[in-house]
């Protein structure tokens, strides 16, 4: 095996003869072309993240939400959140242009794939904290509107009278429960499948390296 | 970016560029994809080059970012079955030392390579360039007994390949 393995090496070395060559001019082109690298994809999937949920936030804080907001009596609580929740964008900016900027193609194998990796989990527990807000907010949309909305009052009374209203709080909280469940379901889903797709080769790679370090 | 330091980097790539070629052929099977690795490791090394301060070798330096680049960052464009054209580029020895045993052990080996994991075809191309534990451990990230182990297991990989 050791002298196949060095008549391999030998043809290696002759390998110079055979293989192609580009001019001076042709890899100076090459300088200029566009990267098609992961990591470009995932700062660009990075950032649409931020600016969707950034969106998000800002379209269901109009005035007019706040207004319903203050019938609901969730006026102070929706403050609160909003204010976390720019604190926390601001928190996860940074932290993802630090674990960006740590990327470096000079640094070894093994901590190269960890920082691209870290990049992606940055944002994925951004992705997972908007997903909690958003779950929260809306259970306690639906409880605020059942409690003082116009519409709510009169559906409560209803099930008071029919006298259900034990099992009505229980329908309404297991419907909430399984509508927030489906919809995590979901998008954990097309994460899966837009992360699988991009970095499976990296953490496979990633994994067999780690692998070795125990 | 000035043009002296374009002009620098694209004459020291042309000079070392079968080293790139080299790590292209191993992790692609077609001309096209081969074409595609080298533009993108030529585009990592040109961004990370600015930072190159000639500490080591340009050549050690090009080592890293063009494996760096085949293992983590470069997605295998679409299967593509025309290898029959590009092996010949690979595997054709010259005439005047043509062997037909040589050369049927030559094709089973770089066949075999060609079935490593792409962490395995980064020691093979490691140590087929004469590196040793210790820049392979380091290209790595790997410790140096790790490297050993993990080396000689794709020698035994490949054994069994070979002689099944």
């Amino acid at each position: 095996m050791m002298d196949e393995l060095e008549m391999l090496k030998k043809d290696w070395q002759r390998k110079g003869e055979r293989l192609p060559r580009l001019s001076f001019d042709e890899i100076y082109k090459m300088i200029w072309k566009k990267s098609s690298s992961i990591v470009k994809w995932i700062f660009y999937i990075s950032i649409l993240e931020f600016v969707f949920w950034t969106t998000i936030n800002v379209l269901f804080t109009d005035a007019e939400s706040w207004e319903l907001f203050k019938t609901l009596h969730l006026y102070e609580f929706t403050i609160v959140l909003t204010t976390i929740n720019y604190v926390i964008l601001l928190y996860f900016i940074y932290k993802f242009y630090v674990n960006y900027r740590k990327i470096s193609f000079t640094d070894s194998s093994r901590n190269l794939m960890k920082t691209i990796l870290n990049v992606k989990r940055t944002v994925t527990q951004y992705v997972w904290f908007n997903l909690t807000v958003f779950a929260v907010s809306l259970v306690t949309i639906i409880y605020g509107s059942l409690r003082y909305g116009p519409d709510g009052r009169k559906i409560v009374d209803a099930a008071t009278q029919a006298g259900n209203e034990t099992l009505f709080w229980v329908l309404i909280i297991g419907v909430s429960v399984v509508f927030v469940a489906l919809l995590l379901l979901l998008v954990w889903l097309f994460y899966k499948l837009l992360y699988g797709i991009l970095l499976k080769r990296l953490r496979q790679n990633y994994r067999e390296l780690k692998k070795l370090e125990v | 970016m000035n043009k002296e330091l374009e002009h620098q980097f694209v004459t020291e790539l042309e000079e070392n560029q079968n080293i790139v070629h080299k790590v292209c052929t191993l992790y692609t099977n077609n001309r096209e994809a081969h074409n595609d690795l080298f533009q993108e490791i030529t585009i990592q090394l040109w961004k990370a080059y600015p930072k190159f301060r000639g500490e080591s070798k340009f050549s050690t330096w090009m080592y890293r970012v063009a494996l760096n680049t085949a293992i983590t960052l470069y997605r295998k464009s679409r299967r593509r079955i025309d290898t029959q054209d590009y092996d010949s580029v690979i595997y054709k020895i010259k005439a005047d030392e043509y062997d037909p045993t040589e050369e049927q052990q030559l094709k089973l080996m770089y066949d075999a390579i060609r079935q490593l994991s792409d962490i395995d075809k980064a020691l093979v191309f490691l140590y087929l360039e004469n590196k040793d534990y210790a820049e392979i451990s380091d290209t790595l990230g790997i410790t140096e007994v790790n490297a050993r182990v993990k080396m000689n297991r794709v020698k035994n990989k490949l054994r069994t390949i070979l002689n099944p």
